[in-house]
């Protein structure tokens, strides 16, 4: 598409096709910034490209900002979990505004994090920092004292979750002791929280000027395995109590722009619980999910818009659909994990195939035969995609997936 | 009231999922190049739900200019529709992998766009893709008429579905007449190669002889042409004419007298010749006529003056030959001892020995397994050896080496049996007796058993009888002569084509390509030895005397390099239309090939015998890489005319020597000229 010089120019932080595409089909200039190995294939392609290798912060990050900055690009957005703390420092040289770094620290660390929603006025559910397994026998214990069970009652769970990791990746849950020596010692520090019993879900909301521009409810139907958007009215009708909550984490993390994906638990008697808060897209492919239902809309390009400082109120308002009364019907993906120790070949089962909100898959056959044991909760081998009209119907066919052989 | 329901969800499901595919098309169009490949994998796999539902292939044949436009065909064989091979749908279509099968059948609804006048396509014309579908459709009979076969059921599952659906839509638009025509047209062009497996034949005729019957398909005014066919097969013969069984058919030859004998014999005969083909019903009657006397025999396998004489002469042997290897399982066992009986091969001195120890040869068990596993146990494994032994000696150019890279060994074999039966025999006896050959390479003994491994990287199973024994081991030894030239400078072929095909395949070698390069080499020598070596005209009207090995540079109907291959040159002659044609033996299953370029490979209609391949003199020696000489007959030069020399490298660098010219190009190729 050709680009116009005074919309903003946006760089990338970190490799993803999808959004190169959406840049490349956008009317604003744009760079990737990724390491190295993403070199030959930019130049084969005419991709604008910087190469960057994205480790810890250190005293070079200074050079990339001022690269970035010598080329007239005007702001950073970052792809992933480990770009974050790359953008809030790119951004805070780029925008002159050091507190964005600041805030990128905060949204990189979960117990951080907590710690300022918790003053913030936001509710939150007991947690700590772990050390060792010793900080984690006492937390589960404490954790169940507190609820009033006897020795001898079945415990209630606890999670544990790696500080600075996206979405499921290092997440545990405890519920006996025993657990807790099959934890590795590279997983520590980490955080741990109380079970909330509740209706986990998440939630995708761009900002702009400080102001939520649009909120998608994204609905899990087993965290993990499966979600779907828009979500079904039964969460949708939670919509004004979470657009409260997200405009208090605004406030609370004085956020101006950009896109914040959290988590939340909404408790059988309507309370919300804040769960945790990233500045980045979320995983799962919910930005697919979103562009197939809300017709022309393109999250990547929403997410280039609302970090773009010289987008103006009215391009942003005309660019974002109406949430749920726009959209044409539900979309849904299932993460599939191989449930056979060993496996042979990729046989997509004929029930769901055979089902009309099926839409397509992104499975390939299997590289190895013997299946990995899965730690915490792994990574999937690949994403299959619903569409269809009804809900209901969406969540009974995401759940059923659960029960099916993809790989046998 | 159930069907309409299901007709209603089955349709409103078809809709559904082109809304889909309309969506996943969309998105391919729109993609930028980068990625594109990674939109490719949703539009296949939506389109195959899509043609595995009714009315499928009929939706994305509607669809198929935009998805072409769409690129989906970019960046694989598919993008140029004109360069590609019927032959090889059948095993796309077969395949495993839904993206093959998928791309496949797009393609053909493609063509089939392209032939209605749908779709006007740059690379390709109507007539051209009208004629690719006859042949998509001739050589896919069986999946159009019959359910899956197990094979196909097992590797492909419900996707089998597909190719079914696909080849139906193709055969209602093209319709059937076109098909049956094809395909006996088709037939009749194998046939005339007369090779000695005929079961894929068989086959064929058999879908037709099916298609007669299904009152369901309207042929039309076509198929006239399969009643030789399906006849010689299923009826040759008054006495069964109605296809009754062997075991009737043996109890009214009981009754019969010997003029109604001597009607079927000449009925049988008469089929067998015409076609290649041996009725099951064909063993029956020879058998019954052993007791009946020898004119009857003769008769009954259509011998001329020639075939007699030996016959009468080797009277004892043939009896033998018949009672072991002549059954209805073996039926081509007559054919193959008819020709042995015409090629008068008896009246050397050793063969009939030979064939004697042939029918008293004790299998080892490997062997038996290998014959069982291939052909069955319904007559013993020796009947079969024996059968493919007859075979291979009346018809020296019907062997065929299957689909392995086995042309060296299939070479020898029809060379053998072409030059030197007894030599043949030999080696048949210690493969099947034995488990091993040893063969001698410059003194050096060579044991199949010995050598590691052989070019073929498994087990060959789709061969003749003796090509299934034999072969394995002439694959080892040949592979291991190869070996033992590996530190030599040169083309390896110099030292071992002597050594393992006989004494008169020459000493001289020449080839116009340098090993070490890849590139052309002292071509215009090349050609005018070659000339003075086998030109009539310019080698003192000097017939080839024995087969010689040579090596080809195998090219695709678009002329590129496919690579390299072993035929056998014949002869030189001219053809009825005087002109001067190389015919050669091609151990390829079918050797009517379209090189390219022009150059396409005749097998019958200019003056070849069966089985023999042929070509214009100057395309022949524009594919040609390797030949052999005797180094003692004259060594100068031939004073070929250049205009002659250039029309050969203008054929030569259209095609496979291409980008194989030397730095500088080559001498004097200015004047070349355009196709012949």
């Amino acid at each position: 598409m050709k680009k116009d010089p005074n919309k903003g120019y946006i760089a990338l932080l970190g490799w993803s096709l999808n959004a190169v595409e959406a840049a490349e089909k956008f009317d604003r200039r744009y760079v990737v910034v990724a390491p190295d190995w993403a070199e030959a294939y930019c130049q084969e392609h005419d991709i604008p490209y910087v190469p960057w290798n994205f480790e810890r912060l250190n005293d070079r990050s200074m050079e990339i900002a001022q690269t970035l900055k010598d080329m007239g690009v005007d702001v950073s957005v970052p792809l992933y979990e480990e770009t974050v703390e790359w953008a809030g420092a790119i951004n805070s040289v780029l925008l002159d505004n050091p507190r964005l770094l600041g805030q990128a620290m905060l949204m990189r660390d979960k117990s951080l994090m907590k710690r300022r929603a918790q003053l913030g006025g936001i509710r939150v559910g007991i947690f700590e920092e772990a050390h060792d397994r010793e900080d984690v026998i006492r937390f589960l214990k404490r954790v169940n004292q507190t609820l009033l069970k006897l020795d001898g009652d079945p415990n209630d769970p606890i999670h544990l979750k790696a500080f600075d990791k996206a979405g499921c990746l290092g997440h545990r849950v405890i519920r006996t002791p025993d657990e807790v020596d099959a934890i590795p010692d590279e997983e520590f520090p980490s955080l741990m929280e109380s079970h909330l019993d509740g209706w986990e879900f998440a939630v995708e909301a761009w900002i702009h000027d400080g102001k939520i521009c649009f909120l998608n409810l994204s609905e899990y139907v087993t965290l993990g395995y499966s979600v779907y958007v828009p979500a079904s009215p039964d969460l949708e009708q939670y919509r004004p109590q979470i657009t409260q909550q997200i405009e208090k984490l605004i406030k609370t993390f004085d956020i101006e722009f950009g896109m914040i994906h959290p988590e939340y638990f909404v408790t059988s008697d309507g309370e919300m619980y804040f769960g945790e808060v990233a500045y980045r897209p979320p995983g799962f492919k919910v930005f697919e999910l979103l562009e197939r239902v809300y017709e022309g809309f393109n999250a990547y390009q929403a997410t280039m818009l609302v970090f773009d400082p010289k987008a103006t109120t009215e391009e942003v308002k005309a660019y974002f659909p109406k949430e749920v009364v726009d959209a044409k019907g539900h979309a849904g993906c299932f993460g599939v994990y191989p449930r056979r120790r060993v496996v042979s070949q990729l046989e997509i089962p004929e029930e769901t195939e055979d089902h009309p909100y099926f839409e397509s898959h992104e499975l390939t056959a299997p590289m190895e035969e013997v299946v990995t044991k899965r730690t915490a909760f792994g990574t999937h081998w690949g994403l299959i995609y619903f569409m269809g009209d009804d809900p209901k119907e969406m969540h009974r066919l995401l759940k059923r997936q659960e029960e099916l052989d993809f790989y046998v | 009231m159930s069907t309409t329901h299901s007709e209603t969800s089955a349709s409103s499901n078809l809709s559904l999922l082109l809304v889909r595919l309309d969506d996943a098309i969309t998105q391919l169009a729109e993609a930028p190049s980068f990625t594109r490949p990674a939109k490719v994998p949703r539009v296949l796999d939506t389109a195959r739900r899509v043609m595995m539902q009714e009315g499928g292939c009929a939706a994305l044949g509607e669809r198929i200019v935009t998805l072409e436009a769409a690129g989906i065909f970019a960046g694989t064989d598919w993008a140029e529709p004109q360069i590609l091979v019927p032959g090889f749908t059948t095993q796309s279509l077969q395949s495993a992998q839904a993206e093959l099968v998928v791309i496949e059948a797009l393609s053909e609804l493609r063509m089939l766009a392209v032939a209605c006048g749908d779709y006007r396509h740059t690379l390709i014309s109507a007539e051209q893709a009208h004629h690719f579908l006859t042949q998509v459709l001739a050589l896919n009979l069986a999946m159009l008429f019959s359910p899956p076969s197990e094979a196909q059921r097992e590797t492909q599952g419900r996707l089998a579905v597909l190719p079914q659906n696909l080849l139906q839509h193709l055969a209602e638009r093209i319709g059937y007449e076109h098909i049956v025509d094809k395909l006996i047209e088709e037939i009749w062009r194998i046939l005339n190669q007369r090779p000695i497996q005929t079961e894929p034949v068989k086959q064929m005729v058999t879908q037709i002889a099916i298609c007669q019957v299904n009152p369901d398909i309207d042929l039309g005014s076509s198929g006239q042409g399969a009643d030789r066919l399906v006849s010689s097969l299923f009826g040759p013969t008054r006495a069964c004419r109605e296809d009754p069984g062997v075991a009737i058919y043996l109890e009214r030859l009981a009754s019969m007298d010997a003029t109604a004998l001597q009607g079927e014999a000449t009925g049988f005969a008469r089929a067998m010749h015409d076609t290649g083909l041996v009725s099951p019903y064909h063993p029956v009657l020879l058998r019954h006529l052993l007791d009946e006397g020898d004119h009857l025999v003769a008769e009954a396998m259509g011998l001329s003056s020639t075939g007699r004489d030996c016959l009468l002469c080797y009277r004892q042997l043939v009896q033998a030959l018949i009672e072991a290897a002549v059954h209805p399982q073996t039926a081509q066992a007559i054919y193959g001892l008819a020709l042995v009986l015409e090629r008068g091969i008896l009246y050397q001195p050793p063969v009939a020995p030979a064939l004697w120890r042939q029918l008293g040869l004790v299998l080892s068990d490997w062997s038996c397994q290998r014959l069982a596993l291939a052909f069955g146990d319904q007559v013993p494994p020796q009947a079969h050896l024996i059968e493919g032994v007859l075979c291979m000696l009346g018809q020296p150019l019907g062997v065929g080496q299957g689909n392995n890279p086995t042309c060296q060994s299939a070479r020898a074999l029809s060379m053998w049996s072409y030059n030197d039966p007894d030599y043949l025999l030999q080696m048949v006896t210690w493969a099947a007796r034995d488990d091993e050959i040893i063969m001698h390479f410059e003194g050096q003994p060579i044991s199949s058993s010995e050598s590691v491994g052989g070019v073929a990287s498994s087990l060959p199973m789709d061969l003749d009888p003796v090509s299934l024994l034999v072969v394995p081991h002439l694959d080892r030894i040949y592979a291991e002569m190869g070996r033992r030239c590996i530190e030599r400078e040169g083309d390896p072929h110099r030292w071992v084509n002597p050594e393992f095909h006989g004494w008169w395949s020459g000493r001289g070698f020449r080839i116009n390509v340098d090993v070490e390069t890849g590139k052309l080499w002292e071509l215009d020598d090349f050609l005018r030895h070659f000339y003075a070596a086998y030109h009539p005209y310019y080698n003192g009207n000097q017939p080839l005397i024995h087969p010689q090995p040579a090596g080809v540079a195998v090219t695709d109907s678009a002329a590129r390099f496919i690579g390299w291959h072993a035929i056998s040159i014949l002869r030189v002659a001219l053809d009825p239309q005087d002109v001067m044609r190389v015919y050669f033996y091609n151990p390829n299953n079918d050797s009517g090939q379209d090189w390219g370029d022009g150059v396409v490979v005749s097998t019958a209609g200019h003056g070849e015998r069966f089985g023999e391949a042929s070509l214009p003199f100057e395309q022949f020696a524009s594919r040609l890489y390797i030949f052999h000489f005797d180094p003692l007959e004259r060594g100068e030069l031939a004073q070929v005319e250049q205009q002659q020399l250039d029309q050969v490298s203008g054929y030569l660098q259209r095609s496979w020597g291409a980008d194989r010219l030397p730095e500088g190009g080559l001498q004097a190729s200015e004047g070349a000229t355009g196709p012949g």
